[in-house]
């Protein structure tokens, strides 16, 4: 007689790990890019690019958090 | 089973300590540094190390740099502008040019030297042109910052504050580098 199949725990779905995989990307190019300007000298694009990237952090921070962990088994 | 567990068949034991939720987290905090990078830039009042400077324009404090025939055709000198750690090279163009920029290599932030018809990072074999500090060869990117001169009514030569960095650079730097120049056949 076999066990029944253990739920997998705390997995993510392939949709929500490419979104914050995603996010991570994004973050690196717009990192680089503020990077680069603030060499050049101009600082006006950073009020706007902390801004972006923070928006970008807070959904990667719930997903990776606060998601529900979608492919839990039935709860007993 | 999946088609990379058939071709890879090895069977860690650490892999199930691992979840994919453990590596959102991750991926999540790397992005909050990020964010932290791009605020600490921000608030950041100071100029990076090789940096333009955030206002440029005319300087307070104009560095008198000598009689401008004094440099001839091909010529270079240093001197400091806007403090003791700014480097600065003024040189003559073959084209008999005042020019003066930061000494400071925009790819890793090596000292410039005027050789022949260009300025060259010695480091890692970066060139500039110097008609406006465009890279034209090797690593860097960006162009040099220039320094802005005035030749008074005496013949002395003045550095008066820092050039607007210019923008065209990927055009420049296409026309201007020897490896994007179209070839000639063989005939």
């Amino acid at each position: 007689m076999s066990l029944p199949p253990r739920p997998r725990q705390g997995l993510l779905s392939d949709a929500a790990l490419g979104v914050v995989l995603l996010l991570l990307v994004i973050q690196l190019y717009l990192f680089e890019t503020v990077l680069q300007s603030v060499l050049d000298g101009q600082r006006g694009l950073l009020p706007g690019a902390f801004a972006a990237s923070l928006v970008l952090t807070a959904v990667a921070l719930i997903l990776a958090f606060k998601l529900p962990r979608i492919d839990d088994g039935p709860k007993h | 089973m999946t088609w990379w567990r058939r071709a890879f068949p090895l069977d860690l034991a650490e892999e199930s300590q691992f979840s994919r939720r453990e590596f959102a987290r991750f991926l999540a905090l790397v992005s909050a540094g990020f964010t932290t990078g791009i605020g600490f830039l921000w608030l950041r009042k100071k100029p990076l190390e090789g940096a333009a400077h955030p206002d440029p324009g005319p300087s307070g404090h104009p560095v008198a740099l000598g009689l401008a025939t004094d440099l001839g055709t091909g010529e270079s000198r240093l001197f400091k502008f806007r403090d003791a750690h700014d480097a600065c090279i003024l040189l003559r163009t073959p084209k008999g040019e005042l020019k003066a920029y930061r000494q400071t290599c925009t790819h890793l932030g090596c000292a410039v030297r005027f050789r022949g018809e260009r300025l060259e990072c010695p480091c890692h074999e970066g060139f500039f042109e110097v008609d406006r500090g465009f890279p034209i060869q090797g690593p860097p990117t960006r162009p040099l910052s220039g320094i802005a001169l005035e030749t008074h009514p005496d013949g002395s030569l003045w550095a008066v504050g820092e050039l607007p960095k210019p923008t065209d650079i990927h055009a420049r730097a296409a026309t201007a580098c020897p490896r994007e120049a179209p070839t000639e056949e063989p005939s």
